[in-house]
């Protein structure tokens, strides 16, 4: 089953743990990102594990590749050489250089940790979940007061 | 590879956290089996591990920026005690300070006869420990099934933790109702069912003028006269006042920041008013709660500009003298022995002691909700000494009590709040100047404080776009920031985050005339755009 991790937009009050969390592992790295994408709505942006993944399809020396079991799209830092072809094809903009060591940040879902990812679990009101995807369409998750009253919701 | 578990340092919310060390580095383990908060932690939680391995973590005493060791550090101290009178001593207590060391402290003082004891942190949030007669705590429990509730400043900023049962409980029925009252329209807001801005730095008359709409036998509140005050509508506070009557299950917050209150005694004690009125808990929320010490700060800095304090104690947390930039008086202090976990960036004249951090000490502290212990996580960062450790080899000090809280009546804060309506509507200069706290963690995300909030009208009247800077001086400094516009500050108020020691220093600690407490309170500040631009202009052909 292929898990995602989901925002719920409603409950999220943009204090960046879940960017703080991903630092905190990753050596000042962050693999999700904090993002202003209006005047008045501010989101955590992670990737989208998509299922045609076009960083996939850039990466020259298959370093990213995706698992059709899982859907997890997954990256080895150690042969990435940091052409940023992945950064320019993610529609997202949720690819990024690091500055020190010149490779790509991908987000590997915390695959190191049992539990999920570490921005889901640190999450302080409980925004981001690391969810189903049918869950995700049954439950509705991520549809509800800041979709329905958009205009309620404010920096 | 084995988890320690302890209870995070850094605010009072007294959430369960874990680290891991795997023989290389230090990582945050997220307990889902705590109660508090269920393995969720802010910014600053997370990095927690961060701290205990900083690359600018002290560990060597140092003398006027040089390095010395633990025997000439102790040997000068005592030499230096020896120079100066009892009564020419100071000893500051600030964050990072447990209640057992505080305790010890008190003793300290006591057995070297000075009574210049002295709570070092001034943040407003320390008022929370005046207390009305009548204040009750609220539970978690209380939190988490709320129907009403009444959120004063910015709780979300201060215990982004806490923030998860506030909302949950406000999603959790179409009935209930969350109030928000605070100068800048923040994230917070954007939650509630009614949010009152005030100017800032007068919430408390709003506050008062609520707690006079709950109760109509609170006597001696002109409520239209403190609305005028607050810049708020009578008709703003009588809805909340609906929506927060006895009748209805809910707590009141509140929580203060630096350069955002102007009266932070007579702020606590009115949320708590209002807590007391409409029948409900109140929640108090902040970094740290410690006891004053028996001098002020106030005092303090009057007595060091007159030349009367010759040594100065500062047993501070994170870095010695919190307040460096404001407290240039320091200069008069002959001998000066301060504690740090950091290095400081600047040689500072005297003794700067390693200590170890919270996180790698025992202690008992006070969450909002309980009492909690602190577990060390890891040993003490290599050359660092604890404060016990270091008083006990100048002078034998036993524990003294602490005093747990100082209560004030209604009366009382009644008769204050007159004090401060009677010198009049608060002073509107053209620019103030307000300060907003993020929860940010150590390890970056200073961005947000490079930069100053404006409203549109602002940034049309000074003709300034995002590109621009702008130059800001206040009283007691200067600095040039970016431009940030957005309709959460009202007309004519800027705001800047007062994380960064330099934005702080634009802050004048003042004395509050009414009840001679220590204020950072909003200020009135010269601005001007800048000829600098915010980003590096494109790059073209000919530049390259």
């Amino acid at each position: 089953m292929a898990k995602r991790i989901v925002l719920r937009l409603d409950y999220c009050i943009g204090c960046q743990a879940c960017e703080a969390a991903c630092r905190s592992r990753f050596k000042g790295e962050a693999r999700i990102r904090y993002g202003r994408v209006t005047e008045t709505v501010f989101v955590p942006l992670a990737c989208r594990h998509c299922e045609e993944p076009l960083c996939v399809a850039a990466c020259p020396f298959d370093v990213i590749r995706r698992d059709e079991k899982t859907g997890f799209v997954y990256q080895s830092n150690f042969h990435c050489v940091g052409c940023r072809s992945c950064v320019l094809a993610c529609p997202f903009g949720v690819l990024d250089t690091d500055l020190l060591r010149s490779i790509s940040q991908k987000c590997s879902l915390c695959n190191d940790r049992a539990e999920g990812p570490r921005c889901v679990a640190t999450c302080p009101t409980g925004a981001l979940q690391f969810v189903e995807e049918e869950e995700v369409v049954e439950k509705k998750v991520g549809v509800g007061f800041a979709a329905r009253l958009p205009h309620r919701r404010r920096p | 590879m084995s988890i320690k578990r302890t209870t995070c340092p850094f605010c009072r919310n007294g959430c369960e956290s874990g680290v891991s060390f795997d023989g290389y580095q230090y990582r945050m383990e997220y307990l889902a089996d705590s109660q508090v908060n269920k393995g969720r932690l802010c910014p600053r939680g997370n990095s927690a591990n961060l701290v205990i391995d900083h690359p600018k973590r002290l560990g060597y005493p140092l003398l006027d920026g040089k390095e010395v060791t633990w025997e000439r550090a102790i040997g000068l101290i005592k030499s230096w005690l020896g120079a100066v009178e009892p009564g020419e001593l100071a000893i500051v207590y600030g964050r990072g300070r447990s209640g057992d060391e505080i305790r010890l402290v008190t003793g300290f003082a006591k057995a070297l006869g000075t009574q210049n004891l002295v709570c070092g942190h001034i943040e407003p949030e320390n008022s929370f420990f005046f207390r009305l007669d009548q204040t009750r705590d609220a539970t978690l429990d209380e939190v988490r099934t709320a129907r009403a509730m009444l959120l004063v400043g910015d709780v979300f900023s201060t215990s982004p933790v806490a923030a998860g049962p506030i909302i949950e409980a406000r999603y959790a029925d179409r009935k209930n109702r969350l109030v928000v009252i605070d100068s800048i329209r923040t994230r917070q807001a954007g939650f509630a069912h009614l949010f009152i801005q005030t100017r800032p730095g007068t919430e408390v008359f709003a506050l008062m003028a609520l707690a006079a709409l709950l109760d109509n036998s609170l006597a001696g509140i002109d409520i239209d006269k403190f609305c005028g005050i607050a810049g708020v509508e009578r008709k703003q506070l009588e809805a909340a006042a609906k929506m927060l009557a006895p009748g209805n299950v809910g707590f009141v917050g509140s929580a203060m920041h630096l350069g955002r209150v102007s009266y932070p005694r007579l702020h606590s004690l009115a949320s708590q008013l209002v807590a007391v009125k409409a029948g409900k808990p109140f929640v108090g929320f902040g970094e740290a709660r410690m006891p004053q010490g028996l001098m002020s700060f106030a005092q303090l800095r009057q007595a060091v500009s007159d030349g009367r304090i010759k040594m100065m104690f500062w047993l501070g947390g994170l870095y010695p003298y919190s307040y460096p930039e404001l407290f240039p008086e320091m200069g008069k202090v002959q001998y000066r022995v301060a504690t740090s976990i950091f290095r400081p960036e600047l040689p500072l004249p005297g003794l700067v002691l390693p200590i170890p951090s919270e996180l790698e000490k025992e202690s008992t502290t006070h969450s909002y909700w309980s009492e909690v212990n602190r577990h060390p996580v890891a040993a003490p960062y290599s050359g660092t000494k604890s404060v016990p450790w270091i008083l006990g080899r100048i002078a034998q000090a036993d524990e003294i009590a602490e005093q747990t809280m100082i209560p004030v009546s209604v009366e009382e804060v009644v008769k204050m709040a007159g004090k401060m309506a009677e010198a009049g509507p608060v002073e509107q200069p053209e620019w103030l100047l307000v300060g907003e706290k993020k929860a940010i963690g150590i390890g970056g995300f200073y961005d947000a404080e490079e930069r100053i909030s404006i409203s549109p009208t602002d940034a049309r009247k000074l003709d300034v776009t995002e590109e621009n800077r702008l130059v800001v001086e206040s009283p007691c400094g200067k600095a040039e920031l970016a431009v940030y516009i957005t309709d959460a500050v009202m007309a004519g108020v800027l705001s800047i985050g007062v994380n960064a020691h330099k934005n702080r220093a634009l802050f004048p600690i003042r004395t509050c005339h009414g009840t001679g407490e220590t204020a950072v309170p909003p200020v009135g500040v010269k601005v001007e755009k800048s000829e600098m631009m915010a980003r590096p202009a494109p790059e073209t052909a000919e530049n390259g």
